[in-house]
Order: structure tokens, then C-alpha cells, then sequence
């Protein structure tokens, strides 16, 4: 019981953050569906703290949690989007939709059972990893890792931001001009 | 010696001695639990009846003297006010979210009390990344703050959760900043060893100038985050009634109230913790003596004695200067105090690693 | 570090180019035609400078590896980036963000770059996110116009959804094999059902952006609403870049799976061939009907890219340096005559000869080197990857590229017989050409011609394959 304790946890997180995840896209209401994925990414990080990455629960929380779903939240606030103005998607394209999906389901199923071969629950053939030592995921190590193996991408990605933000910057400044309707 | 960590230890030691391990864990965590809102509540009389009289102080009136002795029983007297009160819900209110939001507020705040060392050894939880806990957690007050004033279906309190959300993202980044800087130099993110690292004198002063570059920045921003004036535009009574509490009355508002006079509380003792050494007493370096008659003072009061005075100052500012505009708010933060705060960090790598810091 | 700098030097340029122009920005004072002069002048020592001091290697822990094929390549889509320049000189001294438009493009090449050298599925995947993100933001530079914005917004959105889905991929794959090293994945591959799924998502993902059908449906919009230099880097550039990561890396790296691979690609090439061809015949928007006729060309290459051996990936290589010029030909004079008429529709095209016939002629030496007429490299191109296909022996595969290539000789051919010979009252006035266009336009016209008669090309890119 104790030693399939982390299992147990796992399972249920993993319960909520489907769950959650479900609700957010069937929400009627946005400002409903922003806070169910607030509540998404708080399993997820409660999942990395079961791997024993704490720094990446905290950056999760504040990335996700406390800055773009702020901006999420602001955004559909403003907006005042409504449920009444979603458009109806006809139940054609809702049926193909359901099968579309349950057919990626089947055979993802299909490819798990598979690759994993026998016949055991799920539970018992994967044992949850575990990091022994208690200093895996912790900001020193992940530091040491970011630094000398991935150095590369770390550094890479700066120019990426800085591009995105020449892009946003220059979106947002448009003052100048104005929108013509004619097309 | 007499001193609140060796209460602690002494009731763990009685507690180990009558029950089994697993009930310990239980009675303690109650015992907490029961800690936290008691602080809670005593901090919220304590700091509300502080504000009143500061601000009469500094306005050269009287202010509240009618309740009590000298009025200090005021806010007790408005707390039973408020619980008597009737919460009202308005009529085109989302209900769920408008009943949820004080909750998670003061859940929010109180999360917040746990890496926070109130006295030598006494602390809820030990966390070795204290310090982004804190900035983790107290990001989440956003949401409960955009959910009231959403929930509420009045534009002023919609216009106040923005006004707050704008500023609070936006100045997280300032305190994260400002914060850093001290990570940089102690090379941990746990409190107790940011604490630990200023036994020969604290930040402050070891620091030279970019730690009171940071601690400026650290004290803008937390005015910021925490709404109050001179950037009280999120509830600015003047233009928006009350902002996102607007709707809100009784108990429901009270704990509104109460969560925010708790987050002044707890940014300064973060700020007291990781700038003027938490509950380290005044030492300085290697005058064995002075040090030695320092911690005569209990480790309780001076943490106690650093986060009132960073309140104080924080009331201070309230009753100086005038409120912003929501453009100069804006613009203080991009425009100065994050570049201002870049370079400083960067300044403060360079000490670090120089080792010009005492 | 002396190897760092010769291994990275493609990277290094760029990146030293994109500060430049941010500095310039900084009120040095630069007028638009100065800027404009500057930045074609990187841009050419830029891919002059790409002959010079190469080396062969790997970098950072194999996160990054560069050979002589690599450097080729990269040299190849220089190239397309100083025509691009050249080509569209008037449109981009008109734009009101140039330097950012040239920071954004620069960017998205700098990605691509980083994708073909890249020696690790996570540098892979960040390249590709830096080759989208920046197109899509420089696709919305149209700012008065709402179908740029639009083509923007589709752009971003499909991109996000297939990184999504390479994401996925990925994650399978480090799940199933715990590595994301390229030289350490062929040695991992079982033939394990969930390989074979993350192989899928991988692939899923690259099909959208390089818009084989049925992930095409974002191509045409984003093509029309975008500014013509954009189109032009997104059709000719982002789809090289693709082509080369799928030759010389991607095949590599899954070589276990060249079964599923061939299945998989026949189909999709079948079909988008197919689509591409038959929707490109009833458009009457030069710019839709050439987005089109780019999908159609993305069916061919991937013949080549079936037939895994040597002599694919080198058509495919050549093809795509035959493609660039024909292509960005094709788009340099549909992108003039759009912006000093604003006309775009293919009837307009009518008498075009009589009015401006040199522009006339580079546009049919495009669309005949597009379809595959003999004298044209086009031709030569279409025939290596045939033929490289037909080693494997499919030749019901090869009858049906054949039968494509003959509907699309239609519709090329409708678009020329309109230019020289269909009647019309009031032609396009004749156009002034810009100088750096024409010689541009000239390059284009003399790398169709002599690309295909030039056979050491063929042998030199053949001998840096093997």
C-alpha cells in the first residue's frame, strides 16, 4: 500500500488533470474554461512534484498559473466573449469529429497494448519512476544540465524570444495606419 | 533558553511521548493549522488598527479613540460588525465565482505563510526553493482578484480586476528581480539559509549599494503587488467606488480585507528576511562581543520588530505621495524599474563572483 | 573555439546580420533605399562568404554537426534569400518595418539552419519553431490589409497545431527510447508499435508544413493574404529547408523504418500531386494558383524522397535549387506587376507580351521550367526524381506522376497562351523595372536555362551526398 502510495497519487492527479482538461472544452462559458485549465496546470505541476522536480512544479505555476492564463483570463474578460456567440458547429462535424477521435483512441490503444505485450493492467507492468536521491530535480542539478548539455538550445531560444517580440512590438504599434474594410 | 522553537520542541516531545508517530503528525498539523489563523486574525486587528493610527498620526488627528482603551478595540468592534452583516450576492452575478473568490484569496495568503521563519528553527515547512515558492503562490492572488471582479457583472469592479491584474503581472517581475539579486548572493533559494548567510551582518549592509538598489525595487514593487497606495488603482475609491470588492459585503468583503492586510504582512517579511536578515539579530562581523549581547533579544522579536517597521513604511508611503495613473503605473515598471533592476542583477553577479560584498 | 567559429560561421553570419539591422534601428538614420542597399549587401557577402572556410563536424555534444552537403544547403537557401531581396527591392522599400521584416526573415532562416545541422530532436524541434513563428508574424507586415492578418492568424494557428502534434512525437519518442540524440535513435528502432506511432506524429507534422495534402489547407490563404516577399520566402525558402531536413536528416535518422516511410509517402505524394494539380486549374488569383502549383511540386519531391538512395536525396537537392529559381522567378514578376498595378488575376495577364516582354519572357521560361519542359532545368529536375523513384520498380506510382505532369503542363500553358497570345484592349502598362530586379530576374532566367545544361551541378551535388 505505502510503496504503491506515489502510484495511487499519480493516478489520481492524472484523474484531475483529465478531468479538468475535459471541462475546459466543454465549458459553455470561457471565463469557465480558463479556470478549469488554471486548475489543469496546477495537477500538472503537482505531477512534477512527484518526480521530484520542484523547481519545475514552482515554473509551471508561475508561468502557466500566474502569467499566461492571467493573460487569458484578461483577454476573454475584455472581450466579453458569451456562450450564445460560439458558433454551432453542426452535428454532422460532431459526429465525424467523435469518430475521428475515437478511432485515434483505438489505435493508440492498440499501439500501447502492443508495445508493452502482455496482458497485465497497465499499473503493474509500468512501475512509476521515482527518483531515488532526493536531488534530481533540483535547481542546482537542473542548472548544471541547462548549462552544459543544453546550452546550446538555451541560448538559441534567446533569439527566438527576441524575434517574437520584434514581431508583437511591431503588430502592436499601429497607430499609422488604419484598417480599410474593402476586401 | 526560553524562545518559541524550544515551545515547539517541547510539545513535540510530549506529543511523541503520549501517542503514535502517525497521530503526532496529526496533532501537529492541527495545532498549525490552528497557529495560522489565529495569526491571521490577530494580524488583521493588529494591522488594521495600525493603519488607522498611523495615517491620524501623520494627518495630526486623532483617529480612532471611542472603543477601548485609547480605541485600540476598534477593529474588533468593526470585525463583529462585518460578521453580523448580511452577504449579499448579486443578482446577475456568476454565483459559484463570486462565492469562490474570498475563499481562494485567503487560502492564497495563507499558503503563503508556510517557508516563512517567524523565529529561530520555527518555521511551517523547511522548502529548499522557498524564496519561488513564495513568488509561485502569490502569483495565483491574481486569478481569485480577476474572478471576483468578473464574477461580480459591474463594470467598476471588472475595471479594478484588471487594473490589478495588470499591475500585479507586471510587478511580479520587478520583486522576482529584486529578490534574485539575493539569491545570487547566498546561492540558495531556502530561507533558512538565505537567513543563515547574513550572521555577520545582513544584506543591507554587507551588500553596498546594488542591494539597496534591489531594496528599493523590492519595496516599489511589493507596494505595487499588494495594491496599495500610491498604486491603489485597482480599488481607487475615487474613480471605481471599490474596484473588484465592490459587491462585496459582510463576511465575504471581510476576508477580502483580511487577505489583503495579511499579504502586506507577509511581503515584508519576506522582504525583512531576505534584506534585513529575518530573524538574525543585529550582528556586525567579528565584534564577538556586540554579537554576543545581540542575541540576548529574542530571535522572535526582531523578526517581528524588522517586518513592523517595513509595514510602517510601507503605511508611510500610503499617506505621502499621490496616486498614479494606470499609464504611469505602467510605464514606471517597463520603462524604469525592470531595465534599472537587469542591470543591477547583473551588478550583483559581478559582486558575487568578485566577492566585493563584506 | 577557432572550430566553433568555422563550423557555425552560417549561423554566426546571420545572427551577426539580425543585430545589425536591430541596431540600425536605433536612429543611426538610414533612409529606406540606404537600408535597403545595406541589407542587400549582407545578404550577398552573407552567400559569398558561405564558399569560404567550411568545415566538417559536430558541436556542443552532437546538438549541432555540419558536413559538406550541410554547407551546400545552406548556401542554397542563401541564395534564395539575396533573390528574394533583390526581387521584391520596390515592395520592401515601400514596407514600413523593413529592418524588422529582414530581422524576421533572417530569424526564421537562422532556424532553419539550425534544423538541418541539428543533431538532436530537441534542437531540431527549436529550429523548426523558429522557422514558423517569424514568418507568421512577418506574414501580418501588410498592415492595412485584413487578408493579412487573417493569413497570419491561419498561419500561426496550424503551425501551433502541427508543433503540437510534433510535440507529441517527440514525447513518444523519448518515452519509447529515452534518447533524443540522431546518432543514437537508428541503433533504438525496433519496429515497436509506439515507435511506429510517434514516427506518424513526427511525419504529421512535417506534412503540415510543408503542406502535403490533406495538411495543405492553410497554404493557399496564407499565400494570397501575405506580402509577396513573404509568399515568396515562405514557398521557395521554408519548403527547401524542409525538403533538405527530410533528405539528409530525417531519412537518415529513420532509415529502420523505410517501409512504413515508402508507404507512406506514395500515398501522400499520389494525393497531393492529385489536389494540388487539380485546384491550381480553376484559380484565376496568380497568387492562389501559384500556391497550388507549389503543392503540386511538393508531390514530386517527394517521389524523391521515396526512393531512398543516393540518387533521391541528390534530385531532391537539385530540384529544390532548380525549384528556388523557377519559383521565386515565377513570384518575382507576379509580385511586380502586383504592386505597381495591383491586378493579380490571371486574365489580367492577357497581352502581357506586348507591353512588357521581357517580364513575359522570365515569367514563361518560370512556368515552362515549373511544368517540366525539356530545355528548361525544370525538365531535368522532374526526370531525376522520376527516375530516382523508379528504382524501386513502382511504376503504377510513376504512370500517375506522368499523368500529373501533363494536367499541370495545362494550366502553365494556359497562363503563357494568355500572356503572348490572347487579345486584350488595355494590357498592363509596361512596367519600370528596378535594376537589382532585373539582375535578379536575369539570375533566375539563367539558372533555369543553365542549371539544366550545366550536368557537373548534377555530379557535384551527387558527390557531396555520398
Amino acid at each position: 500500500m505505502i510503496a504503491n502510495l506515489p502510484n495511487y497519487i499519480f493516478f489520481f492527479l492524472a484523474f484531475i488533470a483529465i478531468f479538468f482538461a475535459i471541462m475546459v472544452i466543454t465549458a459553455k462559458n470561457p471565463i469557465h474554461s480558463c479556470l478549469y485549465l488554471v486548475l489543469t496546470m496546477f495537477a500538472i505541476a503537482a505531477n512534477y512534484v512527484l518526480l521530484n522536480a520542484q523547481f519545475l512544479a514552482i515554473v509551471q505555476m508561475i508561468v502557466y498559473a500566474g502569467a499566461i492564463m492571467v493573460l487569458f483570463l484578461f483577454t476573454v474578460m475584455l472581450l466579453n466573449l458569451n456562450a450564445d456567440s460560439e458558433p454551432v458547429k453542426s452535428n454532422l462535424m460532431k459526429f465525424a469529429g467523435v469518430i475521428v477521435g475515437g478511432t485515434l483512441l483505438l489505435l493508440f490503444t492498440a499501439a500501447l497494448r502492443k508495445s508493452i505485450g502482455d496482458a497485465e493492467p497497465v499499473m503493474n507492468s509500468i512501475p512509476m519512476q521515482i527518483p531515488n536521491h532526493s536531488n534530481v530535480g533540483l535547481i542546482q542539478n537542473l542548472g548544471w544540465v541547462l548549462f552544459k548539455d543544453y546550452v546550446f538550445p538555451f541560448e538559441a531560444i534567446s533569439i527566438l524570444i527576441l524575434s517574437a517580440m520584434i514581431g508583437a512590438v511591431v503588430l502592436g504599434k499601429k497607430e499609422k495606419v488604419q484598417l480599410s474594410t474593402n476586401d | 533558553m526560553w524562545s518559541i522553537s524550544n515551545i515547539a520542541n517541547w510539545v513535540n516531545e510530549w506529543l511523541g511521548k503520549n501517542f503514535s508517530a502517525a497521530w503526532v503528525t496529526v496533532f501537529e498539523m492541527v495545532i498549525a493549522g490552528i497557529l495560522v489563523i489565529s495569526l491571521f486574525a490577530v494580524l488583521g486587528l493588529i494591522l488594521v488598527i495600525m493603519e488607522r493610527k498611523v495615517s491620524a498620526w501623520m494627518q495630526i488627528r486623532l483617529g480612532p479613540n471611542r472603543v477601548g482603551p485609547k480605541g485600540l478595540l476598534q477593529s474588533a468592534a468593526d470585525t463583529v460588525k462585518l460578521l453580523v452583516k448580511e452577504a449579499m450576492t448579486p443578482n446577475g452575478a456568476d454565483k459559484f465565482l463570486f462565492n469562490l473568490a474570498p475563499y481562494l484569496a485567503i487560502v492564497v495568503s495563507m499558503l503563503l505563510m508556510a517557508p516563512i521563519a517567524f523565529a529561530k528553527d520555527f518555521m511551517l515547512w523547511d522548502l529548499n526553493i522557498g524564496v519561488l515558492y513564495v513568488s509561485a503562490i502569490s502569483s495565483v492572488s491574481v486569478i481569485s482578484i480577476l474572478m471576483a471582479g468578473w464574477a461580480s457583472n459591474n463594470k467598476y469592479s471588472l475595471m479594478g480586476a484588471m487594473r490589478s491584474g495588470a499591475q500585479i503581472v507586471s510587478y511580479e517581475l520587478s520583486a522576482g528581480l529584486a529578490i534574485l539579486s539575493i539569491v545570487v548572493l547566498t546561492g540558495s533559494l531556502n530561507m533558512n539559509d538565505i537567513i543563515r548567510s547574513q550572521a555577520d551582518g545582513w544584506w543591507i549592509f554587507k551588500g553596498h549599494f546594488p542591494v539597496w538598489i534591489s531594496f528599493i525595487i523590492f519595496l516599489i514593487a511589493i507596494t505595487a503587488e499588494t495594491n496599495r497606495a500610491p498604486f491603489d488603482l485597482a480599488e481607487a475609491e475615487s474613480e471605481l467606488t471599490a474596484g473588484f470588492h465592490t459587491e462585496y459585503s459582510g463576511m465575504k468583503f471581510a476576508l477580502f480585507f483580511l487577505a489583503e492586510y495579511v499579504n502586506v504582512f507577509i511581503v515584508c517579511a519576506i522582504g525583512a528576511t531576505l534584506f534585513l536578515g529575518g530573524w538574525m539579530p543585529f550582528h556586525i562581523g567579528h565584534w564577538e562581543g556586540f554579537n554576543h549581547i545581540m542575541d540576548f533579544i529574542p530571535s522572535s522579536l526582531w523578526f517581528f520588530g524588522k517586518t513592523f517597521f517595513l509595514i510602517f513604511l510601507i503605511m508611510w508611503f500610503r499617506w505621502t505621495f499621490p496616486r498614479l495613473r494606470i499609464d504611469q503605473l505602467l510605464n514606471l515598471e517597463w520603462k524604469y524599474l525592470l531595465p534599472i533592476g537587469m542591470i543591477n542583477l547583473l551588478l550583483v553577479t559581478a559582486m558575487a563572483i568578485l566577492k566585493w560584498h563584506f | 573555439m577557432n572550430e566553433f567559429i568555422t563550423l557555425m560561421k552560417p549561423e554566426l553570419l546571420l545572427m551577426a546580420m539580425i543585430f545589425i539591422l536591430l541596431i540600425s534601428k536605433l536612429g543611426v538614420g538610414f533612409n529606406q533605399s540606404n537600408l535597403m542597399k545595406l541589407i542587400q549587401g549582407m545578404l550577398l557577402i552573407n552567400f559569398i562568404a558561405g564558399f569560404f572556410m567550411n568545415g566538417e563536424g559536430q558541436l556542443f555534444d552532437n546538438m549541432y554537426h555540419t558536413s559538406s552537403l550541410i554547407v551546400l544547403e545552406k548556401n542554397i537557401l542563401n541564395l534564395g534569400m539575396v533573390l528574394i531581396s533583390f526581387l521584391f527591392t520596390d515592395w520592401f522599400k515601400k514596407c514600413d518595418h523593413l529592418a524588422e521584416v529582414f530581422v524576421l526573415m533572417l530569424t526564421a532562416l537562422l532556424g532553419m539552419f539550425y534544423m538541418i545541422s541539428s543533431g538532436n530532436l530537441l534542437m531540431f524541434y527549436l529550429g523548426l519553431e523558429m522557422a514558423t513563428i517569424p514568418v507568421a508574424a512577418a506574414a501580418t507586415f501588410n498592415l492595412e490589409k485584413k487578408v493579412s492578418s487573417e493569413a497570419a492568424m491561419k498561419m500561426i494557428l496550424s503551425s501551433a497545431f502541427s508543433s503540437g502534434i510534433m510535440l507529441f512525437g517527440i514525447s513518444l519518442i523519448y518515452g519509447a527510447m529515452g534518447t533524443l540524440d540522431f546518432s543514437e535513435i537508428p541503433a533504438l528502432l525496433n519496429g515497436d508499435s509506439l515507435q511506429v506511432m510517434a514516427f506518424i506524429f513526427l511525419f504529421t507534422a512535417f506534412a503540415f508544413k510543408m503542406s502535403v495534402v490533406p495538411f495543405h489547407l492553410w497554404t493557399a490563404d496564407v499565400y494570397e493574404g501575405s506580402p509577396i516577399g513573404i509568399t515568396a520566402f515562405l514557398s521557395v525558402i521554408s519548403k527547401g529547408a524542409i525538403a533538405f531536413v527530410f533528405v539528409s536528416t530525417l531519412y537518415k535518422v529513420f532509415q529502420p523504418f523505410h517501409e512504413i516511410w515508402y508507404n507512406m509517402i506514395m500515398v501522400l505524394s499520389v494525393m497531393t500531386m492529385l489536389v494540388g494539380n487539380l485546384f491550381a486549374l480553376r484559380q484565376q488569383n496568380i497568387k492562389r494558383f501559384l500556391a497550388f502549383s507549389s503543392i503540386a511540386q511538393v508531390g514530386f519531391i517527394l517521389i524523391g524522397v521515396s526512393s531512398n538512395s543516393i540518387q533521391g536525396a541528390t534530385s531532391v537537392i537539385y530540384f529544390v535549387l532548380v525549384y528556388i529559381f523557377s519559383n521565386l522567378a515565377a513570384f518575382g514578376v507576379a509580385g511586380l506587376v502586383s504592386f505597381f498595378t495591383g491586378k493579380e488575376n490571371i486574365d489580367d495577364y492577357k497581352n502581357f507580351y506586348k507591353t512588357n516582354p521581357l517580364l513575359s519572357w522570365i515569367f514563361a521560361l518560370a512556368l515552362f521550367s515549373l511544368s517540366g519542359i525539356p530545355p528548361t532545368a525544370g525538365f531535368f529536375g522532374k526526370l531525376f526524381l522520376l527516375t530516382s523513384g523508379a528504382s524501386n520498380g513502382n511504376y503504377a506510382f510513376l504512370i500517375i506522376a506522368a499523368l500529373n505532369m501533363m494536367i499541370s503542363l495545362f494550366y502553365y500553358l494556359k497562363v503563357v497562351r494568355a500572356m503572348f497570345m490572347d487579345k486584350n484592349e488595355n494590357p498592363i502598362l509596361p512596367i519600370q523595372i528596378n535594376f537589382a530586379t532585373k539582375i535578379a530576374l536575369f539570375v533566375c532566367g539563367g539558372g533555369i536555362v543553365l542549371a539544366g545544361f550545366f550536368g557537373f551541378v548534377f555530379d557535384y551535388i551527387q558527390a557531396l551526398v555520398k
